[in-house]
């Protein structure tokens, strides 16, 4: 049982592009789909019982392997799931599987390249929530970011290109820094395996090349940063999100920038820089400024994908001070913001690829009154939006609130409050677009759109049920963490 | 502990029941009118139960234990039990009202679903024993009030809905910032384990923000004269009776019942006070448009009710208790004859009116019963609120401040009486006119005979906020 839900994560994908490829690509479109439906509730579905087993066994965590014997030595890598990667792996199988619905609606003739390429990203981010070197993380993280270029692009179109060429070129860039940092690590630490990193680096300061050292951890958080567009280095993510098909931006919005820069970031954070109280406040300091600069940056847009996308960059600085904390109550604040992002912002990036599907456009100036023809799409994007804006007794509002407690108590109190305060924009920007979309008058040119029905609206529901539950739900939900002795 | 399920009704049936009324109104708008007005008087009656057990000195507590100081609980003690009658008496018959009002407009289903949610969530919030429950049912009272406000959905119209959920949001915002430095200092948000606990400047400051913005006390008030926009049932709920009693209470809930405050607020929060009621009546009289008038009003009469509670007096305190129940009951009827008269002659402007007496006989006789009572003029309920306010004051270790209030009595009586004159006397500009609906004419009626019944009948109200003023053992 065990050993079929861990290696699912890796193997599922790799069965399904085999699969894939198999059927004839005429008839391939819907059967392609479907496949992807199958191969992202099962990693729901395998997440569940690998978290539940966990549990059961009172583990921390679960090593495991591919094809290989885990205890060879030299060469080979070896896999881990725990708590948080088992909870990412169930919001990549969530936010693919909304992906998919979507896509059912509005892929149409390139759901054969879709899909594939869903299955190529869905392995990259498995990978990067379950290796255990540095390295490996790479590898994932490339396959991770080749196969989103190539997703922006889809449809052949030059908005798209434009997207996926400012992302290659930016991520590029991350990976250089990356991989330059991880020679120097090695260099200086003979292993990247996250263990024995750690443990060489406890005493980095009387290192022989100590500099060499903090220049590898600049350019690692560098790379990282840009890889999830944490402000100042966000400038290709408004642009990739915005030229993306709609369910692509789906899977980029709700999960992909987040599994390559923010879970990358907190791993390396929690399991190989375990003791350099310099990278904390350095993210700390480059969280605040995201949270603030990408709400007040989202007010000015003008459009329903780039507020999504401006929006991400202020909710990912509250992921990063959670982790930048260094508390327990940080970290699990970040875990439960983590899972809640990839719920709410992937319901509005859902609403967003309703609206365009049924109108044409995501120019916020060209809507106006939608809520009375798209009830759906509006409730659960206001739903998703209070969320976001940390109402309670939404989803959102709690982990930011842990969030928010774990940085007032551990790193600093002036960060607490700003990071709160930063809210009132979440809130301005909120309204900007309610008004403009789905409150206010009916504009006379919209008068026959009607709901996206379907695949669209059933994700957008699924989502919202999600950020309701967790949210009534959250006192059980802190109970239970508490009786697992996790907070 | 017994008698827990009689909290639970009053708290979820609005606010659960209040999800349901748009499913059933998509079928039948009837039984969904007579729902949601059951589910509030469902809060109303049971809210009147457990007001026995909450004199007798051993409140109601229902309590769920939770890591971290999130212990959360609901306590009906006197002081909640009184705020849950009085705001859900006033909702009971300004739903009552609205049956009338809104049914020739669209949307009723959201309308009626958020004015129910909205009185579940004040339910919520007065009963609740942990700031961050208080924090959660206070921002859903702002979500209500916002698509409320918007109601008509017209462009300034939204703009102004908005401009009010910023506002409001804002403030209580920064009264969560003042919530997480007490949480930091005590390591709890359950109010019940910080009772008598000093609270920081710093923190009173940021949670007065946040009050002062919901209860619409200068210089957080710009949003409420704003809001006049809404349906007049949406105004009457929210700008009179319910909404902006929000942040009093909270205010008595911290200040009165849990925190020790630093003596410089007995006088800091009745000089806020009483410049809101000066500048606002101020504004009173030069408006034209009866709703914005009466919103002034509000944000003048709160001054009192601040006073009343921050003054450091029990007579005052007590005052400021039996002000809101007063106030609620005659302003919401204010603002419901507002409403029919608005309904009726299509205009705001009290410019364009007069006479209207002559075609609105019962409207008029029941506008002068509220605005008496507003005033102060005895025997009406208001009177006895107001003197015990200024009493108190004149009393209390800065005695000057009542002078102020007094100059605010006085300038609410000319304004009140302005608008009266200019409405219901003189030429008559619409003579063709009828009177409202049966549901809105009655409400209106009930409203203005419990102003004057609860002046004449005083004893029983102002015994029950001296009680419990008196139980909370500060004096």
């Amino acid at each position: 049982m065990i050993t079929f839900a861990t290696i699912s994560f890796l193997g599922l994908p790799l069965l399904a592009i085999l699969l894939l490829n198999i059927v004839r690509k005429e008839t391939g479109g819907t059967i392609s789909i479907n496949i992807g439906f199958v191969v992202s509730i099962i990693q729901m579905i395998a997440a569940v019982v690998c978290l539940s087993l966990l549990w059961l066994h009172g583990k921390d965590f679960i090593e495991f392997s591919l094809f290989w014997d885990m205890n060879a030595t030299l060469g080979s890598a070896r896999f881990s799931v725990d708590l948080f990667s088992l909870v990412v792996l169930f919001c990549i199988g969530m936010v693919s599987l909304a992906s998919l619905l979507t896509a059912k609606k509005t892929i149409g003739a390139k759901a054969l390249n879709y899909t594939n390429l869903l299955m190529v990203i869905m392995l990259g981010m498995n990978g990067i929530a379950v290796v255990t070197d540095l390295f490996s993380l790479y590898v994932f993280l490339e396959i991770t970011g080749i196969a989103s270029f190539v997703m922006i692009a889809l449809l052949h179109d030059k908005r798209g290109l434009e997207g996926a060429f400012k992302y290659l070129v930016m991520s590029a860039i991350a990976s250089a820094l990356i991989l330059g940092s991880l020679a120097l690590i090695f260099t200086q630490t003979g292993s990247l395996v996250y263990g024995d990193v750690a443990n060489a680096l406890a005493d980095w300061r009387n290192a022989q090349y100590a500099p060499l050292l903090v220049v590898a951890f600049v350019a690692f958080i560098a790379g990282f940063s840009i890889k999830a567009g944490i402000a100042p280095f966000h400038g290709w993510l408004p642009d990739a999100y915005q030229s993306a098909p709609a369910s692509v931006s789906v899977l980029l919005g709700g999960i992909v920038t987040k599994m390559a820069g923010v879970y990358a970031i907190i791993r390396v954070l929690n399991s190989v820089f375990v003791s350099m109280p310099m990278i904390n406040q350095t993210l700390l300091i480059l969280g605040l400024i995201s949270i603030v600069f990408g709400a007040v940056a989202a007010c000015g847009q003008r459009d329903f994908k780039r507020i999504l996308a401006y929006s991400s960059i202020s909710q990912i600085g509250y992921i990063i001070i959670g982790i930048a904390s260094g508390s327990l109550l940080g970290f699990v604040g970040a875990m439960l913001h983590f899972f809640n992002h990839a719920t709410f912002k992937t319901t509005l990036f859902v609403n967003s690829a309703a609206v365009e599907a049924q109108t044409g456009t995501t120019d916020i100036d060209q809507l106006g009154g939608l809520q009375a023809r798209m009830p759906v799409t509006a409730v659960s994007s206001i739903l998703a939006f209070l969320s976001m804006a940390g109402i309670p007794p939404l989803a959102g509002f709690w982990s930011k609130l842990l969030i928010i407690i774990a940085v007032w108590q551990s790193a600093s109190v002036a960060g607490g409050a700003i990071a709160l305060a930063a809210s009132i924009f979440t809130a301005a920007y909120f309204l900007i677009l309610q008004r403009k979309v789905f409150f206010g008058p009916l504009e006379d040119h919209l008068t026959e759109i009607t709901e996206a029905k379907g695949t669209i609206s059933l994700a957008a529901v699924l989502l919202s049920i999600v950020t309701v539950a967790f949210g009534v739900l959250f006192p059980v939900i802190l109970n239970f963490l508490h009786l697992q002795g996790i907070l | 502990m017994e008698g827990q399920g009689i909290i639970f009704i009053c708290i979820f049936v609005p606010l659960i029941g209040a999800f349901l009324l748009p499913i059933i109104g998509r079928f039948m708008p009837r039984l969904r009118n007579i729902l949601a007005l059951l589910f509030v008087l469902t809060a109303f009656i049971s809210a009147a139960i457990a007001l026995p057990q909450a004199l007798s000195g051993t409140p109601i507590l229902w309590q769920m234990e939770l890591p971290l100081g999130f212990t959360m609980g609901f306590l009906a003690d006197g002081l909640a039990v009184f705020m849950a009658m009085t705001s859900s008496l006033v909702a009971s018959i300004i739903v009552f009202y609205s049956f009338g009002y809104i049914e020739h407009y669209p949307n009723q289903n959201e309308y009626y679903m958020m004015v129910v949610l909205f009185i579940g969530s004040m339910m919520g919030l007065v009963f609740s024993t942990n700031l961050l429950l208080i924090y959660l049912f206070w921002e859903i009272s702002a979500v209500c009030c916002w698509r409320l406000i918007g109601f008509y959905r017209g462009k300034d119209i939204v703009l102004r809905a908005d401009k009010a959920f910023l506002v409001t949001v804002g403030g209580a915002l920064l009264m969560l910032i003042g919530f997480i430095s007490i949480y930091v200092q005590t390591g709890t948000f359950n109010l019940l384990d910080m009772q008598g606990n000093a609270i920081s400047n710093a923190a009173m400051v940021l949670i007065l923000f946040g009050i002062l913005s919901k209860s619409a006390t200068l210089p957080l008030h710009t949003w409420l004269p704003d809001a006049g926009v809404a349906p007049s049932p949406v105004t009457s709920l929210l700008h009179a009776a319910v909404l902006v009693k929000i942040g009093v209470y909270v205010y008595a809930r911290l200040f009165l019942v849990n925190f020790q405050l630093d003596a410089v607020w007995e006088t800091a929060v009745p000089v806020i006070a009483g410049v809101s009621a000066l500048v606002s009546a101020g504004a009173a009289m030069i408006e034209t448009d009866i709703k914005r008038i009466i919103a002034y009003s509000t944000i003048s009469q709160l001054g009192f009710i601040f006073l009343g509670l921050s003054c450091g007096t029990m007579v005052g305190a007590a005052g400021g208790l039996l002000y809101i129940l007063m106030h609620s009951l005659a302003k919401g009827g204010l603002f419901l004859c507002a409403g029919i008269v608005e309904h009726s002659t299509h205009t705001k402007d009290i410019n364009k009116m007069g006479g209207l007496a002559k075609c609105l006989p019962i409207t008029a006789v029941a506008f002068a019963c509220c605005a008496f009572s507003v005033m102060g003029i005895p025997p009406f309920g208001g009177f006895f609120a107001k003197f015990m306010v200024i009493n108190g004051a004149a009393t209390s270790a800065s005695p000057w401040v009542s002078v102020i209030f007094i100059i605010g009595a006085v300038m609410t009586i000319i304004y009140l009486l302005r608008v009266f004159i200019k409405v219901f006397f003189g030429e008559i500009t619409h003579p063709d006119i009828k009177e409202g609906s049966w549901e809105m004419v009655s409400s209106v009626s009930i409203l203005a005979a419990l102003s004057l019944l609860g002046g004449i009948f005083i004893n029983l109200p102002s015994y029950v906020t001296t009680f419990i003023i008196e139980s909370l053992g500060r004096w």
